[in-house]
Order: structure tokens, then C-alpha cells, then sequence
């Protein structure tokens, strides 16, 4: 296992060197010439260069190159083109209220989506099953931003059961005052597309021979679903759920943006509206440095799920 | 000895009641709820730019002058100096005296001490914009200005160090209290430019003692001071205790809704609000429903809702004037327009729209012609924009409300003037060259939803006298990269007053401004000479004959077309009184107040 661990941590140096690369290069000739911008209403030559300068976009491509990856090897993105702020101070504060929403949404949405796709696909081609499936195709088919307007409008404005925006200073009321809407409205966008998803999956087992086997012995139909078919099904539901988990380090970009969160997904969005590009870049690299890590971590979760799982 | 000691513990006392009954003006149980549209990016007066940062600058810092809150147009008044200044050697001096007492709020960079506001604070935060440290997108406001300033700043830029202890000639501080500037050149409108919101005192203990982090602590002299800064998010500001106070006291001016605002407000101390929280809230619909449910008190920021609440005459509609909503409604110092670039040729290749040739200017003036401005001020701006006629808006001194353009919409006359001087259409329905060859206006725009309503307006204009058009998309800050190179053939472009001063717009088409502000690259001899002999003038009826003859020289030769002025909707709700919005200052939190009736 140690070593399964080691050589996988090894394999991610080329991975991430990849994406220094791609990102260096992207934002390097696509991401245009900052000065201009920072240089205000009106400003000289002079002005541009001495911004150029001081930003460092004026040295030549390999020196760029290496101050990213000593950026990136010591954590220390420097600051924010725009305010000055450190980059790393910009994840400390924004990372609290993006998870605040995203952690809660992502617990609701998985245990729902289990459930209710356990008992629709034990319940295989009856009407509950077809309602279900038609309503989340439906609810599936319908833009994240609807959702957000109508909630809001409703729920918030009309009803006055939740604050239309805003954000307190605690996490008690952050939580269950100025989460709750937000959470509500991420949890039914992700609930209909893993509900389908994951009855898929329970499908493929419950047409198994061993699920028959099980029945033949006489277990029970509790025992069989909770505990036959769904251990068999988690691999494919902790693949998914996986692959959710570095999207928690951005953000969900709309819903912070309508309920004035102030996460890491808002951050990112006024990171690109102002070419913001040591933010931009410390996100796309901490980004990938999750997914990297989640992955692995999903290949150690199957081997404790299922031990017939053999990690080479 | 003793007596000594008990006339200076009465004199403390004295002192301490003063402070106290200044700080007691305000009432902290009112805490007024706004929101900025986009976030603010830091609160050091040198290095921000941007609208929302400002608004929070003001409240906190306090320049020398300011402006009368109802006289209009902006009229000066002194602010923490004693009076206006002495102008003397033809507007060449500036002799400002700072007023005793006024102390900056505490901060542990004042290592426990009281600090006092002096001349010498005035100096250093103007000497600040010059550091190349700082990046000051403000800098050109004192550019060329200050006699040896520029000469320092150059210096820095080469030995990588500002020096702040320097002597600069124009920046005389002859004692404690007296600031005397001097300019290389006369510049009548140079008290203005002490007047503007970034001109704010800082203290040189607190910038050294913030380093990099300057945006953060804003410690100031103002009506306010920073209570709880959640960047990108939040920004609580509270009355400062130490704030002298002062008395809303401002005369009625022409309009008539200043009788009400000076029966409101007439004798109260300064500032009544106790609080200031403002809410960062990119989206209309959640500002709009924040504000609808109450969470908000005063709400501006909600151009494409405002058919939602505004009839077509540009008053509320039944259902929230009943409701005792209030509206303001004023145009904002600014003037959009759309420019051609002037130079014969962009890079290396031909430019169809550049020169000053009898075709050229024809082919400019023909494209202006066919722009139907109506239909803009309809479509995109849904009404909420006055045409604009004269390069300086309403509310800006030099401004002539009887000036009429001479560039009209008349498309029949347009591809009359295109067919005269030899812009003939060929078998595909689209004008050539006169030489023959192909004629393709390349006009350039950002990559959104409003930016696509104005290419859709230009096309079919341009379709309509048979121009070939061809739409180029950049963002924003590589379209200002062009247009500074002046690379781009035609955009549109906005300014919106720094300085409620005419020559704060006329300098836009000052040929020397060209690759800074000059955005059309336009070099007129006839325009350069009227302009700089109007920059030794003060405002008044001779200045603005000049002006009207620069207008007519820009008219002539189409480097501009003028487009409009977007109206300002402040939404506020029943029990905000004493509102009326400033043409220049960027918030009035300190002038306003709730009525606690209506509020109850």
C-alpha cells in the first residue's frame, strides 16, 4: 500500500509539470498585457513599462517560467495585480464560505441521490419509477440559472423565509441563514442528473447472479440492497462523488455569485474580469493539485470498500 | 504647578466633552444598507481607480476642498482648509492653509499619540502619486502640473527609489498649517484637482507602516471610518469619533426639490447615520430584490430593470410611488461617443476612415449620419440616457445647453455625401474605395451582451448607407492595449468626468494626448491652438466661446461622433431624506438621514 502510495505521488510530478506548462503558456499568450489595464484612464509609455516592470511581464518567457514553478514549489503566488491582497490570503478568507455552502450540498445531494435511486431501481418499471425518471430528466434539462431566479424570487422575496442575499460573520449564521437557500437550490440542480446516474449503477447490480444467489439463500431484501448491491455499487458512486470534491476549491461560480458569497468561485469570476493572473494561476494549480489528490485518494477508498480491489 | 495641572485637566475635560458631543451627531442606532456592483479593490486614495473604492475613499479621507452639496454647477467649498485658496502669479500659486485641529483617527502606527492633520500630510499624498511603487492609475491628474515633481518621479523610475524627504520646489510647505503649490504652467482649474476624491490626506507613518497592504487600512480625518472589511464582500464604515463634525447648512439652489431637502436636513450635525454596510451584489435581480424586500435602502445600480419601476416620462410608476418610494434622477458627468481612428494608417495597412482629406472627413461624417442615436438611447439604454450634443455634460462647467450638434441622422444625406466624393456600390450592394477598392469599416467591441447590441445597431447602420461592415471582438484589456497604439480603426468609448471641469473632457481630443487619452488619434492645428489658449483661462463666457469653436473644429472634421449621457436612477426607500445626488462627489452617506416615522 506504501508504496502503491509513493509511486502514485511520484507519477503526479510529469502530471503537474503538464499543467504548469499549459497554464503558463495559456495565460502567457492568450491572457494578454495587464499594464494597460492597471495603468488607469490615462497613462504614458513610461507608465506601462514601469507597470510591466514591477509585474514582471516584461522579463523574457524562461525567466517567467521559472519564478512560476518557485511560486508553485513554495506556495507563495505573491499578490493580487488588482488589490494588492496575497494570493494566499484571497484562498484563506474566500475557502471558509465556499465550503460552508459546498460541503453541506454535496453531503444532502449524495445521501438523497442514493436513496432515491435505490428505491427507483428497486422499483424497476413501475410508476414511481418512470415519474422519477421523467421529473429528473425534466429538472436535469433546466439551466442552474432558472433555478437560482425562480428560488430566489420565491422563497426568498415572495415568502421571505430566506435572506434574498448576504453573508454574516459567523459561521452558526452562515450557515443556517444565508446557506440554507443556496444549498437548497445547488442540492436540487446535482440531485436529478446523480439520481439517474446512480440507478444506473444499482441497475447493473441488481441483474446480478450473485444479488439472485443472495435472494436464493434467503437473506433479506434489506441485507441483499444495503448490503450486497450496494457495496458492489459504491465504487461507481465514490468515482463520482470524487470527482466532485476538488470542484469544492472553486466553488459553485453562480450561486456565490447571486447570494453574494464571498467564495472562491465569485473570486475566480473577478480574478477573469480583471486578468487577475497570479489568482487565475494559483487557482488552476491548486485545482489540479485536488483532482490529483482525490484521485488517488478514490483508488485507496475502493480497495477499502471492496478487498477484492487490488491496487498495482 | 498645581494650578497648571488643574487648568490642563479642565482644558482635557473640555476637550474630551467637545470630541464627544461631535462624535454624538451621528446616531448609531441608523445604519444605512447599500451595494457596490462590482467590487471594490482597496481603499490607499494613490493606487485605486475604480468608482466603488472611491466612494469609501471619500467618506474616509478628506481632501483640502470639497463641494457645496446643492449648488449646481459643483461649486467649491474649503473642506479641511481654512477657505478657498489664494490664487496668485496668474493661477500659477496655489496657497492653501490647513484648519488646526483636525487629528487623524487612531491607529497603532501612531504608536498611541494623537496625530494632527498638517500641510505637510497634503505634500506627502501628493508626492505618493509619483512613487512608481505605487502604480498610480491617478497620476496624470498632477502630471506636468507641480513644478519638480515630474523630475522626482523620473528619478525614482531610475534608482528603483522614491525620494520623500526631496525638497520639490512646487511643493512649498512654508509652516506647519500652509500648503503653497506651485505650477509650472497657469491652470485656473487646478483647485479642482485638490478637490477630487483621491486628493485625500494620508499620514506617512501609517502608509510606512502598512507597507503593501495600504488598501486595507484607510486611517483618515473624514466622517467615517473602516469598522469591518470583508474584501469583495462587505465594507462596514462607522461615524468617527474623532470627526469634528459640521453643520448641514447648504443654500437652496434652482431646483425646486431643494426646498424640501433643506427642510429636512437644515441645522442637523454631521454625519445623522450612524453606519454605512455595504454589500458587494454583482447580480440586478438579487440588488433588485434586496432593495424591493428592504434590505437595502437606496439602490442606483439597476439600468436594465428600470422599466420594472420607471414609466416612459422617467417618473416612478403607481405602484411604488404609492408605496412612498422615493426616485432621484439626474444625468451623470459623462458623454459616450463613438471615435474613428484618425491616423492615415493603422500599422502598416491603409486606414479607409483616417486623414483629414474632403473623402475622408465625407466618409466619417456619412457613417456619423446614419448612427441613429434614438434608437440606441431606446434599445440599449431603455431609455435612460439624454442624447449628447456638446463634449461636455451637463453639470461640468463649460457645458452650453443651447449647443446643438451639427451632425444629424439623415441617411439620405449620407449616401448622398458617399456617392458625391466617389464611394460608388458595386454588384454586391456595398460601397468601394473611390480608387476602386474594397471599403470595410472594421469596428471593434468586447465580447458581451451589451457590446453586441451596439455592433447590431452600427451594422445595420452602416447597412443602411451601404458600407461593408466587420465586427472585431477583444477583451476589454487588449482593446485597450490597441486603442493606446492607436490600432483600432473605430470603437466606443465613454468618459465620465474626474474633475467637474470642461477641459477634463476637451483634453480628449488634444492632439499631444494622443496614445493617453486621445483615443481617436486626432491632431487638429485649428483644435491644439484653441485648446491650449483655453487651459489659460479661467471658466467663464470666453473660455466657453472657445470651447463651442473647438466643438464645431471636432464637428468638421468627424473624428467623434457624440452619442449620449446616461441618466442616474437612485431608487430609495421612504425614510431616506436629504438625498440629492452630487454630479461629482461619489456618495452623499454623510449628508443624508432616515426620517424614524416612516422608517417605524
Amino acid at each position: 500500500m506504501f508504496e502503491y502510495i509513493v509511486r502514485r505521488l511520484w507519477q503526479t510530478i510529469p502530471t503537474l509539470l503538464g499543467v504548469v506548462l499549459l497554464v503558463f503558456f495559456l495565460f502567457t499568450w492568450v491572457g494578454g498585457d495587464p499594464a494597460y489595464l492597471l495603468a488607469g484612464k490615462i497613462s504614458n509609455p513610461e507608465q506601462i513599462e514601469n507597470i510591466r516592470r514591477q509585474l514582471g511581464v516584461d522579463q523574457p518567457i524562461h525567466a517567467q517560467l521559472w519564478i512560476f514553478i518557485k511560486q508553485i514549489a513554495t506556495g507563495d503566488f505573491g499578490v493580487s495585480w488588482a488589490t494588492n491582497e496575497q494570493v494566499s490570503d484571497i484562498f484563506l478568507t474566500r475557502l471558509g464560505p465556499s465550503l460552508t455552502v459546498l460541503v453541506p450540498l454535496l453531503v444532502v445531494d449524495t445521501v438523497l441521490a442514493i436513496a432515491a435511486a435505490m428505491l427507483v431501481a428497486y422499483v424497476r418499471g413501475s410508476v414511481t419509477d418512470r415519474v422519477v425518471m421523467i421529473t429528473c430528466t425534466v429538472g436535469q434539462s433546466i439551466s442552474i440559472l432558472v433555478y437560482i431566479i425562480v428560488f430566489q424570487y420565491l422563497l426568498a422575496y415572495r415568502l421571505g423565509w430566506f435572506p434574498v442575499q448576504g453573508w454574516g460573520n459567523g459561521f452558526a449564521e452562515n450557515l443556517l441563514t444565508y446557506s440554507l437557500l443556496p444549498i437548497i437550490v445547488g442540492v436540487i440542480v446535482s440531485l436529478a442528473p446523480d439520481t439517474r446516474l446512480y440507478r444506473t449503477f444499482f441497475l447493473d447490480e441488481i441483474n446480478q447472479d450473485y444479488v439472485r444467489t443472495a435472494r436464493a439463500k434467503g437473506l433479506s431484501e434489506t441485507r441483499v440492497i444495503w448490503v450486497h448491491v450496494m457495496r458492489n455499487a459504491s465504487i461507481p458512486i465514490i468515482t463520482n462523488v470524487m470527482i466532485q470534491l476538488p470542484g469544492l476549491l472553486v466553488g459553485a461560480f453562480l450561486i456565490e455569485r447571486f447570494f453574494s458569497i464571498p467564495g472562491i468561485g465569485r473570486e475566480v469570476l473577478l480574478a477573469v474580469e480583471r486578468s487577475d493572473f497570479p489568482v487565475i494561476k494559483a487557482v488552476t494549480i491548486y485545482v489540479a493539485i485536488a483532482t490529483m489528490i482525490t484521485n488517488l485518494l478514490a483508488d485507496l477508498l475502493y480497495k477499502a470498500v471492496d478487498p477484492r480491489v487490488q491496487l498495482k | 504647578m498645581k494650578l497648571g495641572v488643574l487648568r490642563s485637566a479642565a482644558i482635557s475635560i473640555l476637550v474630551a466633552i467637545t470630541l464627544h458631543a461631535a462624535s454624538e451627531a451621528a446616531d448609531r442606532s441608523k445604519t444605512l444598507h447599500v451595494t457596490f456592483q462590482v467590487a471594490e479593490t482597496g481603499f490607499d486614495p494613490t493606487r485605486t481607480s475604480d468608482y466603488y473604492s472611491g466612494q469609501v475613499i471619500e467618506a474616509i479621507f478628506e481632501r483640502l476642498l470639497t463641494y457645496d452639496y446643492l449648488a449646481r454647477p459643483a461649486k467649491l467649498v474649503p473642506s479641511t482648509a481654512e477657505s478657498l485658496p489664494e490664487i496668485t502669479d496668474h493661477a500659477k500659486t496655489y496657497t492653501f492653509k490647513v484648519r488646526k485641529g483636525i487629528y487623524f483617527t487612531p491607529d497603532p502606527a501612531f504608536k498611541g499619540k494623537r496625530r494632527e492633520l498638517t500641510a505637510e500630510d497634503y505634500a506627502y499624498s501628493i508626492k505618493r502619486f509619483f512613487d512608481p511603487k505605487n502604480r498610480s492609475p491617478y497620476a496624470f491628474l498632477y502630471e506636468g502640473k507641480i513644478v519638480g515633481l515630474d523630475e522626482l518621479g523620473a528619478k525614482a523610475r531610475k534608482t528603483g527609489r522614491f525620494d520623500y524627504d526631496a525638497a520639490v520646489p512646487g511643493l512649498e510647505v512654508p509652516d506647519r498649517y500652509t500648503l503653497r503649490i506651485h505650477l509650472r504652467e497657469p491652470d485656473y482649474g487646478f483647485a479642482h484637482i485638490i478637490a477630487f476624491d483621491l486628493s485625500g490626506a494620508v499620514a506617512r507613518e501609517v502608509i510606512e507602516a502598512y507597507g503593501e497592504d495600504t488598501n486595507a487600512h484607510p486611517i483618515g480625518t473624514g466622517p467615517y471610518r473602516l469598522k469591518q472589511y470583508v474584501r469583495s464582500s462587505k465594507i462596514v464604515l462607522e461615524a468617527n469619533p474623532d470627526y469634528r463634525g459640521m453643520v448641514w447648512d447648504f443654500q437652496p439652489g434652482g431646483d425646486p426639490a431643494d426646498r424640501e431637502i433643506v427642510a429636512q436636513m437644515k441645522g442637523k450635525k454631521l454625519p445623522v447615520i450612524g453606519n454605512v454596510e455595504i454589500s458587494i451584489v454583482e447580480e440586478t435581480q438579487s440588488r433588485w430584490l434586496a432593495f424591493e424586500k428592504g434590505e437595502t435602502d437606496m439602490e442606483y445600480q439597476l439600468w436594465d430593470l428600470s422599466p420594472t419601476f420607471m414609466a416612459e416620462d422617467g417618473r416612478l410608476r403607481p405602484r411604488f410611488a404609492n408605496r412612498g418610494i422615493k426616485l432621484g434622477r439626474s444625468v451623470d458627468p459623462e458623454i459616450t461617443y463613438l471615435y474613428f481612428n484618425m491616423l492615415d494608417k493603422i500599422g502598416d495597412k491603409p486606414n479607409p476612415v483616417g486623414g483629414y482629406g474632403r473623402e475622408k472627413i465625407a466618409l466619417r461624417r456619412a457613417i456619423a449620419m446614419a448612427y441613429k442615436i434614438d434608437d440606441q438611447i431606446r434599445v440599449i439604454r431603455k431609455g435612460q440616457a439624454i442624447k449628447a450634443e456638446f463634449p461636455i455634460p451637463p453639470g461640468i462647467a463649460g457645458h452650453d445647453p443651447a449647443y446643438k450638434s451639427s451632425i444629424r441622422y439623415d441617411p439620405k444625406t449620407a449616401n448622398a455625401l458617399l456617392d458625391r466624393f466617389g464611394y460608388k456600390k458595386g454588384p454586391d450592394g456595398y460601397r468601394r474605395l473611390p480608387d476602386g477598392k474594397e471599403l470595410v469599416i472594421r469596428f471593434s467591441s468586447t465580447p458581451t451582451e451589451i457590446a453586441r447590441q451596439g455592433d447590431e445597431l452600427i451594422k445595420r447602420s452602416l447597412d443602411s448607407i451601404g458600407i461593408r461592415l466587420e465586427i472585431h471582438k477583444e477583451r476589454f484589456p487588449d482593446l485597450i492595449k490597441l486603442e493606446r497604439r492607436c490600432r483600432l480603426m473605430m470603437r466606443g468609448a465613454s468618459w465620465i468626468a474626474d474633475t467637474p471641469d470642461g477641459d477634463n473632457f476637451m483634453q480628449l481630443l488634444y492632439g499631444p494626448n494622443t496614445f493617453q487619452s486621445n483615443n481617436a488619434c486626432y491632431k487638429s492645428a485649428v483644435f491644439d491652438r484653441l485648446y491650449e489658449k483655453s487651459r489659460t483661462m479661467p471658466d467663464g463666457p470666453e473660455r466657453n466661446r472657445l470651447y463651442r469653436q473647438m466643438t464645431r473644429q471636432m464637428e468638421a472634421d468627424t473624428p467623434w461622433l457624440l452619442i449620449d449621457s446616461r441618466y442616474r436612477n437612485m431608487l430609495m426607500q421612504p425614510y431616506v431624506i436629504g438625498f440629492k445626488k452630487h454630479p461629482v462627489l461619489h456618495q452623499e452617506w454623510m449628508y443624508i438621514d432616515f426620517d424614524s416615522k416612516a422608517k417605524r
